[in-house]
């Protein structure tokens, strides 16, 4: 008998702890995977090919930095001593090396995060909030006509989310994330073909249609362990690899004058920041805030995620 | 007294002393401000400040960093929330203004209730450099609460 489902896809986890590596083993081991373990960094690097998903303790990731340039299908950092929270320098330190996956939370967050992350990378279907909420939660979109509704939107999202009864803390968090995450759609997404990011100068209080291309959309979903709000426009002029570093800047304190300051903010805001971009087709940035734990609970630093492929 | 508008944010000028109100955002563009703010020490209260944005934030930097640049030396009083978490993203704030007191989300492990607090830093000002936030009544049951956040989100600009 042949069985349904599983992928070949050949996932390596590089973990020194056994306990940690039997969770990690059975958390990527849902996706029906293969999945080798090993335990040390040279024993990592003679596993892992470019057809492979690594996923490494962030303890042997920042022993090796540079290690996520090496060939393969991903590199995701997990949270090291015993799975528990990573320290927020150390995420720094992954982000400005470069890492494209770096997991900040522990468990149960890291579970959810960490299965989610590898099936977008298994399945390449990397677009849609609806993968980090529950099946049953309703979700809401907004699309904005013009440049001007972003102010409309923020305020109709972050009164949604105070009706269903999440705390103002939780609505403030939202308005700041949602506002930069809509500023970088109208004004710093669209490019002309040479590249050249051509409304960023725009005065951000005159109307412009957004039809077509500049088509933006907002979407927010919550099932009470998440509150997701994904923006898309439809350039695909993110860059994903320099996005990473930028984080790590602000990390440092050094959030300054120069592009990459809002999305730092939302960033800053957000438990989980996931951009998935389809070059010159469609960028999504997706931003979780967890609802469940008190923030003292999880990471300080926020989880990071960057995901290149098209939409299915 | 006099009153001015940035965009949405609102701004009262009482002597060496303003008070902010509104949205720190694209809209508030503060370079005028600075010139309508006497010289010599001044006083910031932005306790009604709710929302500020990243181009808000580059903002309100500039305009600390242009009185340092003329001499003034900058207090604040009753930092809003949402302000204080921002600043504490901003190396350069550091030791660029005097904080009295400031807004900070509290949870009570009594009842559960979330309520914003206002933490005079004066009575705590050894204790907030270590990044120790001290434990505050509960308005509503009054167990004591706890910083609902890591005490770096609010405190490291005391360090």
């Amino acid at each position: 008998m042949k069985p349904s489902g599983g992928s070949r896809e050949r996932l390596v986890v590089a973990h020194p702890e056994r306990k940690a590596q039997r969770a990690l083993q059975r958390l990527v081991g849902a996706s029906l995977c293969p999945v080798e373990i090993v335990t040390d960094i040279a024993s990592l690097c003679a596993a892992v090919d470019r057809d492979a998903i690594a996923v490494v303790d962030s303890g042997l990731a920042r022993a090796m930095p540079d290690l996520c340039t090496r060939p393969a299908r991903a590199w995701i950092a997990v949270p090291g001593e015993g799975l528990a929270a990573a320290q927020a320098d150390g995420v720094t330190e992954l982000l400005a090396a470069g890492w494209r996956h770096v997991i900040a939370h522990p468990m149960p967050v890291l579970a959810e995060e960490l299965l989610a992350t590898v099936q977008k990378l298994v399945r390449a279907d990397v677009f849609g909030l609806e993968k980090y909420v529950a099946w049953g939660a309703e979700v809401r979109s907004y699309a904005l006509e013009d440049a001007r509704d972003r102010d409309d939107a923020v305020t109709a999202l972050a009164k949604d989310v105070v009706a269903v009864g999440l705390p103002e803390r939780i609505g403030s968090l939202v308005s700041v994330i949602a506002d930069e995450l809509l500023a970088n759609a109208i004004y710093a997404a669209p490019v002309d073909d040479a590249g050249t990011r051509y409304r960023s100068g725009d005065a951000r209080d005159q109307p412009r249609p957004l039809a077509d291309r500049e088509r933006v959309t907002v979407r927010w979903a919550t099932d009470a362990r998440y509150l997701a709000i994904e923006v898309r426009d439809r350039w695909g002029s993110i860059e994903p690899h320099a996005i990473a570093p930028r984080l790590a800047e602000a990390g440092k304190g050094k959030i300054g004058e120069g592009g990459g300051m809002g999305l730092a903010l939302a960033y800053a805001c957000c438990n989980q920041l996931v951009i998935g971009c389809a070059p010159r087709e469609l960028t999504e940035v997706i931003a979780l805030v967890d609802v469940r734990y008190k923030p003292t609970e999880l990471g300080r630093a926020g989880s990071f995620h960057a995901f290149t492929g098209k939409p299915v | 007294m006099t009153l001015l508008r940035f965009g949405r944010l609102d701004v009262t000028l009482d002597g060496s002393r303003a008070i902010l109100a509104g949205r720190l955002d694209d809209s508030a563009l503060l370079g005028p401000l600075l010139g309508q703010l006497p010289e010599g020490p001044i006083t910031l209260d932005t306790a009604a400040i709710w929302f500020v944005n990243s181009i808000g934030m580059r903002e309100w930097t500039r305009l600390v960093r242009g009185l340092r640049a003329r001499g003034s030396q900058i207090t604040l009083e009753r930092v809003a929330d949402v302000l204080m978490t921002q600043m504490n993203l901003v190396s350069e704030l550091a030791g660029a203004v005097a904080i009295v007191s400031f807004h900070a989300q509290y949870l009570c492990g009594g009842c559960g209730a979330e309520h914003t607090q206002l933490v005079e830093v004066a009575p705590h000002a050894q204790a907030l450099r270590m990044l120790a936030p001290p434990k505050l009544p509960c308005p509503e049951c009054g167990a004591a609460m706890e910083l609902g956040d890591f005490p770096e989100r609010y405190l490291t600009i005391f360090k």
